[in-house]
């Protein structure tokens, strides 16, 4: 029996493992996260370990330009001459890493390492840019630190009242909806989705007897829509004004800020009736303790946060929640949903293209003589600031000519993917490490076979910022490697300056040394001490302290202890409506499935449920399109077209569609996203395009045949 | 169409810029320009007759009203790194020889270009005993609502006025009458016109409108105007109708419309008809002088509403930030300002008026009514075929739907697309349909536990196969064991399950689930009470 915790997503529910004929199996274990809940992705996890096309042996694209297995020595020996080659020709730049927010602490922070001081290279980034990166720097620039929830998941149970802005939980972290239970039956959920998503369900009266708020803001709008709810806190005097005073500073900037937001203009640019945003502004008000509330949450999701305004949507609700004195009080905050598995240790320990272990920030030079120092080099040796993912993409077969990728799909969870796909087809060198043959392996040149999440030992830090222990079940197939032991060979072979430990609980103390005195400090976690604990340990950790699960009670985390608020103005939507593409497009997820669909799409179980992509549309807009239930539906923007199935639903808003984006191919939804990143965080506008939708059989009449791979790809 | 903005700042003294005028447009093209204006290629100066810092005069009614507190109308002040702010003076003279403006404390601004935002005042109609026509002032207690102050004076009059009047129906005029009744001052609303809000309501929804108002407490008198004004000892006593009655009153509000104020502008030789006379580019007679906003009388004509002072705002501050930027100017222009949405800001009234009215409609456009009085509803579309023959969203007027009005507003500013029945348009939600979630009646297709994909049908299967208590569904199907939402519903399909079968393992203490012989069983689903039913159609209750 193995305890140890999902592979999915940033919820981290405790599982149990136990040996079965066919390896092992899952069983639900009581974590505070998941109370002994599971979803269908975790109970069929153990799935993915028996892939059958599980990669087993490495893989180097031979002469007949099909992968074929090589042992590790020649696998390895290959890749570390072509980088060699290559930046002999193009400098060290030429060679990027692009990580996963999915890896082991351990591994994130290696794989940061391995780019500066093993590649010595400054391009290094990661697809947490695609999740989390608004809300970090919103996070960041607010508090002084950038901690997804700054306390405990259960303290939402106290709360009166929470608004869940852009995050469709009920699909994407089902246990988490238990923690809801109580603010529904007081009636106090409110959710801004512009679908009537399964979340957004969950504020129906006949689904809580009390009834919470669903506010369908049209895409792009959720700015706005905070701006006009802070609007009304004013107005209506409802501002914890000692608070502000007491622990804030910006407060007046931000108060004239949204004297521009009257409640009628707000309904008028959101679709949210005036009703609806003042009983919103009351319901979050009265729940505030400083109105006598039992507390308020506010939450922000990806719906919130993938815009080219991002940042300042997340900054908006973080000003409305400190406006109510929310943070730092009982059962009260503002919080991001991580996403992904470890999509904030990932963040946190120098897979970001600024950042140091630490969360340091790469051109401090206090940071860097700390980091060089764990590692043994010259602080000079270390490369200065890369740039953040969308922008690296867009340098491939360009400046960049090698590519690394570690547990990320770029070719589908990309913003505008059939251009990614373009410019990977141009580099001189593609190497994947994976465990299952996804749509980017299958382009690479060398595919090294890793471990999968029960088959090593390690930590990840979920979205509460609480550090725990993944631990090992059984041993991998065939011929698979930790990505430690990859590093550490590489690393060897390109005659690195510094040296690589393999041992995980090594690694793990290493990456606690580089991180000591940092914004996330992990100085005082080990894999000892975690495993001591039952329920893990938040960070910050420094040396000696027992973790802090709830940030903010006295300070915040700018020198002055004070948060600071950032007046913002909202932005249009890059790709606006225009007469021949007047829908919205949003993309989103469906309970069975993961990410890119990578490992998900290898579960039979998973496929049952949800097989296919699809198109939800609203009944107007398909009679007027003539689209029936299950007609193949084409939904087209410049950057390219998706196939897929029409849903039929009055659950959307007539004049948006929604497309999840789990699968590669004729229906990838992400063929049709635009590629705009907020100025920022970097972070790609996945949540609004304009698009023009027709019956597949007539859009080919209709529209221009989408762009052949042949064009010009731009630099 | 270009300005000649400066080309570049390097090297050359920044160009000084002018701004008379800090209300909602002046401010506004101040923010834009500095925004703009990366390189710092102009120095900015603004000069406001008002002592208070900018804000926003849209919500002056709501503050009347006590629906907006002060501070949630005070707008940004200008960034004092950038913007030269001089309050509490006024621009009492251009000499665009000299390239200066005087101010009223006497100094003067030089400039090399000026903006003048000098807005509108309200138009005072010549009313005997109101004093604008002859020498002697205003009788106290009769108002006008433009600025702060005139709030304020209003508001502290209101706390022992015994009876309002107010001149004139339009939004400001029933806006302030709304606020005057929520502060318990009865009121009187005197307007000339046939019905309230004549120029932008067809009469059927004027009348709802006025039915409306009444159920307010505010008194609607339509097709008279004020006669006289009486005053006894310079206070004001009543109003004489023009059909004879003789209201009393204590407050007045006069609010017949407004005045650009051209002052200033015509003092300077430049063009004035209504307002200063500017082209398409902004710029009036003399190159170096704008006009935007309320005292602007452009070639599209007077913008009279916010949203296009606010548009051209934008425009001067990026013709003179962004080289590229004429080329696109022509289509930006946007929708004339009668097409501009008007709502109605008051609590208890939900009206919003945008584009075509009903009664203006073409032959060919469709014009859906909605007329529901005795609801306190009324709802005009108006549809067209836009140049691709797609069916737009032309004219909307909408009041007592706020369900709609919101939806509508979008379709109407973004153009999206219609139901092919525009009917639809009238339901909130697009008529989104209820779902039953009784597990009775609920069909065995229906998914009952999202987190694991159970449907009722796999909870039927589990229970006739021996799972009888929510635990042994669970630990068959997994139902219940994600965020343990469902349990209710599987709960209430246990309990039916079992109710409707009185051999359940739960009713036979001797019998574990598992080993319940499935014969002795009556599917719920299959009706009937049989003792020997051996197959069951769990998904067609109707066949048995």
């Amino acid at each position: 029996m193995t305890r140890t915790h999902c592979p999915y997503c940033a919820l981290q529910c405790g599982m149990t493992l136990t040996p079965s004929e066919e390896g092992v199996s899952v069983t639900p274990r009581d974590f505070p996260t998941n109370r002994g809940g599971l979803c269908q992705k975790g109970w069929t996890s153990a799935d993915v370990l028996r892939a059958p096309d599980r990669i087993t042996r490495p893989l180097v694209r031979g002469e007949s330009g099909d992968l074929e297995p090589v042992s590790w020595d020649e696998a390895l020996a290959y890749v570390a001459a072509r980088v060699r080659a290559i930046q002999a020709a193009h400098g060290h730049d030429a060679v990027a890493v692009f990580g996963g927010g999915g890896l082991t602490n351990e591994k994130a922070y290696q794989l940061g390492k391995f780019a500066r001081v093993a590649l010595r290279t400054r391009h290094i980034d990661y697809n947490g840019r695609f999740c989390m990166s608004s809300a970090a720097a919103a996070g960041n620039r607010a508090f002084g630190v950038d901690r997804g929830l700054p306390f405990p998941l259960a303290d939402v149970a106290g709360a009166d009242a929470v608004l869940l802005v852009g995050s469709n939980v009920a699909d994407t972290m089902p246990p988490l909806v238990q923690h809801l239970g109580p603010v529904r039956a007081k009636g106090g959920l409110v959710v801004v989705d512009p679908r009537h998503s399964a979340t957004a369900a969950l504020t129906d009266a006949e689904s809580t007897g009390a009834g919470g708020l669903h506010l369908r803001a049209l895409p792009g709008t959720d700015q706005v829509l905070l701006l006009g709810l802070l609007h009304l806190v004013v107005a209506d005097g409802l501002a914890d004004e000692e608070y502000l005073a007491a622990r804030t500073t910006g407060w007046d900037d931000v108060r004239r800020s949204v004297a521009l937001w009257w409640p009628d203009r707000v309904a008028r640019v959101t679709g949210v009736p005036e009703a609806l945003l003042r009983r919103a502004a009351h319901l979050l008000a009265d729940a505030s303790p400083a109105r006598g509330g039992a507390g308020a949450v506010v939450l922000t999701g990806r719906g919130a946060e993938q815009h080219t305004d991002g940042t300042d949507t997340v900054t908006a609700a973080i000003n409305l929640a400190l406006a109510l004195g929310l943070p730092g009080r009982r059962s009260s905050g503002y919080g991001c949903l991580t996403g992904q598995g470890n999509g904030q240790g990932g963040r946190e320990h120098g897979q970001k293209s600024d950042q140091l272990p630490g969360y340091r920030m790469i051109d401090d030079p206090e940071a860097r003589a700390h980091v060089a120092g764990v590692w043994g080099v010259d602080p000079d040796l270390l490369p200065g600031k890369g740039v953040p993912a969308v922008e690296l993409l867009g340098k491939l077969g360009g400046e960049v000519r090698g590519l690394f990728v570690h547990g990320a799909n770029v070719l589908v969870s990309a913003p505008d993917a059939l251009a990614v796909r373009r410019r990977i087809s141009e580099l001189d060198l593609l190497v994947v490490c994976d465990f299952v043959p996804g749509e980017t392996a299958q382009l690479a040149d060398v595919v090294l076979p890793v471990t999968q999440w029960a088959e090593e030992e390690g930590t990840m830090t979920n979205l509460e910022g609480r550090v725990l222990r993944r631990r090992k079940a059984l041993d991998p197939p065939g011929e698979a490697r930790s990505e430690l032991d990859i590093l550490a060979d590489l690393a060897r072979l390109l005659d690195s300056p510094a040296a690589f430990e393999t041992d995980p609980a090594t690694v793990f103390d290493e990456l606690a040394r580089a991180s000591a005195g940092g914004r996330a400090d992990y100085s005082g976690l080990s894999h000892a001490r975690l495993d001591a604990v039952e329920e893990g340990l938040f960070w910050p950790c420094p040396a000696g302290s027992d973790g802090t699960p709830r940030m903010f009670t006295e300070r915040f985390a700018h020198p002055d202890g004070r948060a600071r608020m950032v007046a913002t103005t909202p932005g249009a939507p890059a790709d606006d409506l225009q007469p021949d593409r007047p829908v919205y497009l949003i993309t989103g997820r469906v309970l069975a499935h993961y990410q890119s669909g990578a490992q998900t799409r290898r579960v039979a179980a998973l496929n049952r449920a949800s097989a296919e992509p699809f198109v939800e549309l609203h009944p107007q807009l398909a009679r007027r399109l003539a689209v029936d239930d299950g007609d193949d539906v084409a939904v087209t923007s410049p950057r390219g077209t998706a196939v897929a199935r029409a849903r039929i639903t009055t659950g959307i808003r007539p004049d948006t569609v929604f497309m999840p984006f789990h699968w590669p191919g004729a229906g990838m939804a992400n063929a049709v996203t635009n590629d705009a990143t907020d100025p920022i965080s970097g972070m790609p506008e996945f949540k609004v395009c304009a698009v023009s939708v027709a019956r597949a059989d007539l859009a080919t009449a209709l529209h221009e045949a989408p762009r052949p791979d042949t064009e010009e790809i731009p630099a | 169409m270009t300005l000649n903005a400066p080309e570049k700042a390097s090297g050359q003294a920044p160009e000084k810029v002018l701004v008379i005028g800090a209300g909602m447009v002046g401010h506004r093209f101040v923010e834009e320009l500095v925004r703009g204006d990366r390189d710092q290629r102009y120095a900015v100066e603004l000069v406001g007759e008002e002592e208070y810092e900018p804000y926003n005069r849209i919500l002056l009614s709501d503050v009347l009203a006590g629906r907006s507190d002060l501070k949630a109308i005070s707008l940004p002040m200008p960034d004092p790194g950038r913007v030269q702010f001089w309050r509490g003076v006024a621009a009492s003279a251009i000499d665009r020889e000299s390239g200066v403006v005087h101010l009223s404390d006497g100094s003067t601004r030089p400039y090399d270009r000026l903006v003048l935002a000098t807005g509108a005042r309200a138009f005072v109609p010549p009313v005997p005993g109101l004093g604008v026509s002859d020498e002697g002032g205003q009788p106290r207690h009769v108002h006008v609502l433009r600025t702060l102050d005139d709030c304020r004076n209003i508001a502290a009059r209101a706390i022992n006025a015994k009876h309002a009047v107010v001149l004139g129906g339009g939004v400001l005029g029933l806006e302030a009458a709304c606020g005057l009744r929520r502060r318990g001052v009865p009121v009187t609303v005197v307007d000339l016109d046939a019905h309230v809000m004549a120029t932008q309501l067809d009469a059927p929804a004027a009348h709802v409108l006025a039915a409306q108002l009444a159920d307010l407490g505010v008194d609607v008198v339509t097709g008279t105007s004020v006669a006289e004004v009486i005053s006894a000892y310079d206070e004001l006593v009543a109003v004489r109708l023009t059909d004879g009655r003789i209201v009393a009153a204590d407050l007045m509000l006069v609010s017949c419309g407004v005045r650009a104020n051209v002052e200033l502008a015509r003092g300077a030789g430049l063009d004035v008809d209504r307002g200063v006379v500017v082209d398409a580019t902004l710029t009036s007679t003399d190159p170096r002088v704008h006009a935007i906003g309320d005292c602007a009388q452009a070639p599209g004509g007077m913008p009279g509403l916010l949203a296009p002072g606010w548009r051209q705002a934008e425009q001067l501050a990026r013709m003179l930030t962004e080289p590229t930027y004429a080329e696109e100017a022509d289509e930006t222009a946007g929708p004339a300002a009668s097409q501009e949405p008007v709502r109605l800001k008051a609590a208890g009234v939900d009206l919003v008026t945008m584009g075509v009215r009903a009664s203006t409609a073409r032959d060919t456009d469709r014009v859906i009514t909605l007329s529901d009085p005795a609801g306190r509803r009324h709802v005009d579309l108006v549809v067209r075929p836009d140049d691709r023959g797609e069916p737009t969203l032309v004219g909307v007027t909408c009041l007592g739907a706020a369900d709609v009005s919101a939806t509508l507003s979008v379709a109407f500013d973004r153009r999206t697309p219609l139901p092919v029945d525009p009917l639809a348009l009238l339901l909130p939600d697009g008529g989104r349909a209820e779902e039953s979630t009784s597990p009775v009646r609920m069909p065995g297709s229906t998914t009952v536990c999202r987190c694991n994909g159970v449907s009722k049908k796999d909870i039927v299967a589990a229970w006739e196969a021996g799972a009888g208590t929510v635990e042994a569904i669970a630990g068959r199907t997994r139902a219940t064991t994600g965020c343990g939402g469902c349990k209710d519903v599987v709960c209430g399909l246990v309990d039916w399950l079992n109710a409707s079968d009185p051999a359940s393992p739960l009713s036979d203490a001797g019998t574990g689930p598992a080993d319940r012989p499935l014969t002795d069983a009556t599917s719920p689903l299959g009706g009937g009470r049989s003792t020997d039913v051996t197959q069951r159609n769990i998904t067609a209750p109707s066949t048995s």
